[in-house]
């Protein structure tokens, strides 16, 4: 992959190598343009980089418990997160580094992976249809703008991403959670198939099924299969689960098109008022900071929901006084995450003879169930809804921590499992809200000069009340199904944790009330594209990623349709 | 439900009489078991062999008690101790590599107090000590026998031969009996 051939203008150059990014390469290479993809991280070549893969926990340094003191000078908001560990951590921002700005008291947990692949190393792989549920829900109840599509624009490209992507998962033949043509799925394990006959006899209409995941359970477009190590966030060299880095930059380096180029932080995206088009980006070089241009005839912004919002926000032109394609003022607003780490746990009792083979990297998930418009539905006090991820298994060794004993017999214990233990976890829709908002610091730069982002975002009294009766219907189905000691939980969850943060560029079908049309095209700047998360109007309450695949490789076609038409 | 693939084959599955056979080879004779798991439990417990360690965050005496301790909560059986696979080692590690200056302090602090009733008692009152703090659920007790299980339960005779340990278990079955894999999974 090399970085220094001048072959500009490029047909087209896209901001981002993360799970955006890679499949507008894919998809721009794959129609035949010349293509350069900018990553302001380091290099990383799959396989070869992903250098804890391997290691057995005896070989890890501190046996997973990491370099705590570094961790909290460093790491003090990306250690937070459930994928950040001892064999993680190369794949996570140095917070210290890439600092960002937030009102005292009102957290924002921005989590970050500046490499190739960026957060497509270390996502949560689940992998859900988004249906008119979703998004006709802000025409609905008026909160946010109307999308300007519905499912049957996007089925189609749901099609197409989930073929390449390889979706494992059950079908269901819910309208509210579209199916797809999936692999097989992962397995329940015991516990998980009596917690769900509970459930589902208790609560007719509500479901309990394996989640749909990007973990292939047979090989699939020459990767994988998964191999049930559950340890994703190393990298896998099998390509067992997709990534930026095993799947679509390896198809988009297939066509001969694409040009990666690392280290590049992009400062701005260039605009010549005279012909109202990009013409290029501004990077500058991430070690010698020295700056350069590239031109390019597309510009596709994958740089994630807040970077690519840094960036429209940092390139002002005296028509975009506020931030190029800003002329709504929308620009870094409406800011969104799901509320998440909240639920309910228990033990499954009984099932002592019985056991798992393998790590599966996945767990449960039960569909949303509220406000799904049915006339004999529980009448709920919020708006939109919730899904449950969740999962069992059996308490292992490092029961014996708060387990009274010691000595051969407390040994002997610990040689066989514990009980079953289940945990379930709320994730519920956020409405979008002007006030949850980014902009850029008048006053401090990063080490690159670039202004640095203001974040303000707080949940709203419908979030905590999605948080309220996640807790409480945890508890309820999990003491329906016959567990025992069930207990509600409320960690810790300020927005941005969740990783799903969206919505600072959202589509719409005003140009005076949103930044980008049908088609992920800025209204005001016709060959400027936004596809990573920005773009969203509503949240749903579903993992979001395969919504910007689709999303993305939509976009990437019309944008070449247009160019063939000569539009653009 | 499926059937199982084969256990693991390879270094995870050499059972305690082979590791000994190949221990006594290396070191030319035959040797007591306990000698010899120490001598295995070292050569994975960050190289040095015992004689030349020496603690960095602790002083050789505190590693001699949080040895001694760990050795009474996860003790030789049939197969090593606590000891013998280095768990202070890995917690004066932890503690001079990991921990800031606080906790590291902290710790020393916790461990000065019992190591001095510790050391002081015969081998009934330890046990009748530990027995009481272990009840109790005493703070800096209920560390010590958390780091403890860390450390055991991933080394690697902790976890290939006190537990079950699959590097690439190839596939998920989600219902196998219990009797099947016959232990705890290490990971």
């Amino acid at each position: 992959m090399g970085g220094v051939t001048r072959d500009e203008p490029y047909d087209a150059i896209v901001v981002g190598s993360g799970i955006t990014g890679g499949w507008a390469a894919k998809e721009l290479c794959e129609k035949g343009l010349k293509t350069l993809v900018l990553e302001r991280g380091r290099h990383v070549e799959h396989g070869k980089d992903y250098v804890t893969e391997w290691l057995q926990p005896w070989q890890l340094p501190h046996r997973g418990r990491g370099e705590q003191a570094l961790y909290e000078r460093d790491y003090a908001i990306q250690s937070k997160n459930y994928a950040f560990g001892e064999t993680t951590r190369h794949f996570f921002v140095n917070d210290r580094e890439h600092p960002y700005i937030t009102p005292d008291g009102q957290p924002f947990r921005w989590i970050r992976g500046y490499q190739l692949g960026g957060r497509s190393l270390i996502w949560g792989r689940l992998c859900w249809r988004w249906s008119d549920l979703d998004f006709g829900a802000n025409l609905r109840d008026g909160h946010g703008v109307d999308w300007p599509i519905r499912y049957k624009d996007l089925a189609p490209w749901y099609d197409h991403v989930e073929r390449f992507v390889g979706v494992s998962g059950e079908r269901l033949g819910l309208a509210y959670l579209p199916d797809g043509d999936f692999l097989p799925p992962w397995e329940l394990n015991c516990a998980e198939h009596a917690v769900k006959r509970g459930i589902e006899q208790a609560f007719p209409g509500r479901h309990m099924t394996i989640t749909r995941v990007a973990n292939l359970t047979q090989a699939h477009e020459g990767r994988g299969p998964c191999r049930a190590r559950n340890q994703c966030a190393r990298g896998c060299s099998y390509g067992g689960y997709f990534s930026s880095l095993s799947a679509t930059l390896p198809a988009a380096q297939r066509t001969g098109k694409l040009t990666i180029v690392t280290d590049a932080i992009v400062h701005s995206v260039i605009y010549d008022e005279r012909t109202d088009r990009a013409t290029g980006v501004r990077v500058i070089d991430r070690n010698t900071k020295q700056t350069r241009e590239y031109a390019g005839r597309l510009i596709f912004l994958c740089a994630s929901t807040l970077g690519t919002a840094q960036i429209l926000l940092n390139s002002t032109t005296p028509r975009f006084a506020t931030g190029l394609a800003n002329s709504s003022g929308e620009v870094g607003h409406n800011l969104m995450d799901h509320i998440s780490k909240a639920g309910a746990n228990g033990t499954v009792p009984g099932l002592e003879d019985k056991y798992v083979y393998g790590r599966r990297p996945t767990g449960t998930y039960i569909p949303r169930f509220r406000n799904l418009g049915g006339s004999r539905e529980a009448k709920v006090a919020f708006l939109r809804g919730y899904g449950i991820q969740g999962g069992a298994g059996r308490d292992g060794w490092s029961r014996g921590a708060d387990m009274p004993g010691l000595g051969a017999d407390f040994k002997r214990e610990l040689r066989e499992p514990g009980p079953w233990r289940i945990s379930l976890q709320g994730y519920g829709e956020c409405l979008p809200r002007h006030e949850n908002h980014v902009d850029l610091d008048t006053q401090r730069t990063d080490q690159w000069g670039i202004p640095l982002l203001r974040v303000q975002c707080a949940w709203s009294d419908n979030e905590r009340a999605i948080r309220e009766d996640v807790k409480t219907q945890s508890a309820e189905m999990l003491e329906a199904a016959g567990c025992k000691d069930v207990e509600t939980y409320d960690h810790d969850g300020p927005p941005g944790f969740s990783v799903h943060e969206m919505g600072t560029a959202r589509m719409g079908r005003d140009p005076k009330t949103s930044v980008l049309n049908a088609h992920n095209q800025t209204h005001d700047v016709p060959n400027l594209f936004v596809t990573d998360g920005a773009c969203m109007a509503s949240t749903s309450c579903v993992n979001p990623s395969l919504t910007y695949m689709a999303l993305t490789a939509r976009a990437v076609a019309y944008a070449v349709g247009e160019v063939t038409r000569g539009n653009l | 439900m499926t059937s199982l693939p084969p256990l693991p084959t390879g270094p995870a599955s050499i059972d305690r009489r082979e590791a000994l056979r190949r221990a006594a080879l290396v070191l030319g004779g035959v040797l007591s078991a306990p000698f010899a798991a120490g001598v295995l439990a070292g050569c994975e417990a960050r190289g040095a062999p015992e004689g030349s360690w020496r603690p960095r965050a602790l002083t050789p005496d505190q590693a001699e008690v949080v040895a001694a301790i760990a050795e009474q909560i996860l003790p030789e059986t049939d197969t090593p101790g606590a000891r013998a696979v280095g768990v202070h080692r890995f917690i004066d590690a932890l503690l001079a590599e990991s921990y800031s200056a606080e906790q590291r302090e902290r710790f020393v602090a916790g461990l000065a107090d019992l190591g001095r009733a510790f050391q002081t008692s015969t081998p009934d009152q330890q046990r009748a000590l530990l027995e009481r703090l272990d009840h109790e659920a005493a703070p800096f007790f209920r560390t010590l026998k958390e780091l403890t299980l860390v450390g055991y339960y991933t080394s690697e005779i902790g976890a290939t031969r006190e537990l079950h340990h699959a590097p690439v278990p190839g596939r998920y079955d989600g219902c196998v009996p219990l009797a099947q894999v016959g232990r705890t999974w290490a990971v």
